[in-house]
């Protein structure tokens, strides 16, 4: 199939590939100042030194490697670089070089976090980067229609794969589908426990509320087969991601499903 | 042509929900973790493990005496611009998540294991003299303490 690359789908390839860049510069620009801001917490009395986390590291050249590499120093210079990085792409676009060295370098400092600093949000942004990568490398050994079709539609699956994997467990529970399940996360929460007379304390509005995200995240596929349902569903996720965010503090996901938006409507738009 | 595609996905992923397939562990599949997600949010209903500690110092007499246990759960408050900007938050998170990590560690453990070895128990051990140094600034000793409730 040719690609008509300028047709307005609802979003057209050119905006849909700027929407993502400017989503994703903004959700991995908050990620890197954050990083920035916790510097201490990785020196001295903070938790998370290196001079104990290296042992993770089982080949001993690497980790010598790493040791240079997570030095205070050479740290910030990295997360400096990042946000240069960021930069360019946000003003004029991703390239080759912006988003190779954005990938190694997500990496390093997923590493340094053990794996994963924040969970999901971790994997979410990965996955965008991965596809950014994908569409850069294709367009620059094939074309860039086969690049961004290819990144596009990874993102999607993954990002649309999110969604109906998390509903779908939360159906075989049946703590979520009684409604308990909510009550519990959101008293162990960051800002938890919920006040005694807390309206999601009450049972019949924790039953709907469970199974509105149960019922809307299984669904999730659907949102692929037309650009309009996926711009509804992608309000929806938004105001989801939000709640999110305010009951378990989790911010850094809002913006890393929102940076696979895009990706979402456009391929919705090809089906 | 890809909606056949889309819809065969999905189908093969509703069998994974029946079908179990054997967990592959390693250390570079640990730190690499973010390259096989599973996207199980919020799923494992049931116990959370909680850290406590508590330090103790030498009286007039030269006998230890014990702190109260300190709980070690991190709770931030809400606030809209920390949507924007969040390190307090997202640091306790991640503090959370190395005490799981922790739990699944001894856990996992072989029968005999020193948990000292383990990463994850020196760096919870460094937490915890961190916190205590601070407000026990004279303690001699410490004791952490792991529940799952």
């Amino acid at each position: 199939m040719i690609l008509d690359w300028h047709s307005a789908y609802i979003v057209s390839t050119p905006l849909a590939i700027r929407a993502m860049e400017l989503l994703f510069a903004l959700s991995l620009g908050i990620q890197t100042l954050e990083y920035w801001r916790m510097r201490s917490a990785t020196q001295g009395r903070g938790l998370w030194i290196w001079s104990i986390q290296r042992y993770d590291i089982p080949q001993p050249s690497l980790r010598q490697f790493l040791d240079v590499l997570f030095t205070p120093a050479s740290f910030s210079a990295l997360l400096a670089l990042r946000l240069l990085a960021l930069l360019s792409v946000a003003i004029q676009g991703g390239d080759l070089w912006s988003i190779g060295f954005l990938f190694v370098s997500n990496l390093a400092i997923l590493i340094r976090w053990r794996g994963a600093f924040n969970g999901g949000s971790d994997f979410m942004t990965l996955v965008v980067l991965t596809g950014l990568f994908i569409a850069q490398l294709v367009s620059h050994f094939a074309s860039p229609e086969l690049g961004w079709r290819a990144g596009f539609w990874y993102i999607t699956i993954q990002s649309i794969t999110s969604y109906f994997m998390s509903g779908s467990v939360k159906l075989l529970k049946r703590e979520w589908r009684d409604g308990r399940a909510m009550t519990i996360f959101l008293n162990g929460a960051i800002h938890g426990p919920l006040r005694t007379n807390h309206w999601l304390r009450k049972p019949w509005v924790a039953v709907i509320s469970s199974w509105s995200f149960i019922l809307w995240e299984s669904a999730a596929p659907l949102a692929l087969l037309d650009a309009r349902l996926a711009m509804v569903f992608c309000t929806i996720a938004a105001l989801f991601h939000f709640l999110v965010f305010w009951y378990f503090g989790l911010n850094r996901f809002f913006w890393a499903w929102l940076a696979t938006f895009p990706a979402i409507v456009w391929c919705a738009g090809q089906i | 042509m890809e909606v056949y595609w889309v819809i065969g996905y999905f189908l093969v992923l509703a069998l994974t929900l029946i079908y179990k397939t054997p967990l592959i562990r390693g250390p570079w599949i640990f730190l690499l973790r973010s390259f096989f997600p599973n996207w199980k949010f919020f799923h494992a209903v049931g116990y959370v493990p909680h850290l406590y500690a508590r330090a103790a110092q030498v009286n007039n007499e030269g006998k230890l005496t014990w702190s109260e246990w300190e709980h070690l759960y991190p709770r931030t408050a809400q606030n809209f611009w920390h949507l924007f900007h969040n390190p307090v938050t997202n640091l306790g998170l991640a503090q959370q998540n190395l005490i799981d990590h922790f739990w699944a560690d001894l856990n996992e453990a072989p029968e005999g294991c020193d948990p000292r070895n383990l990463v994850s128990y020196q760096m919870v051990a460094h937490l915890v003299d961190g916190v205590l140094l601070d407000k026990y600034p004279d303690h001699t000793q410490s004791n952490l303490n792991c529940a799952c409730y």
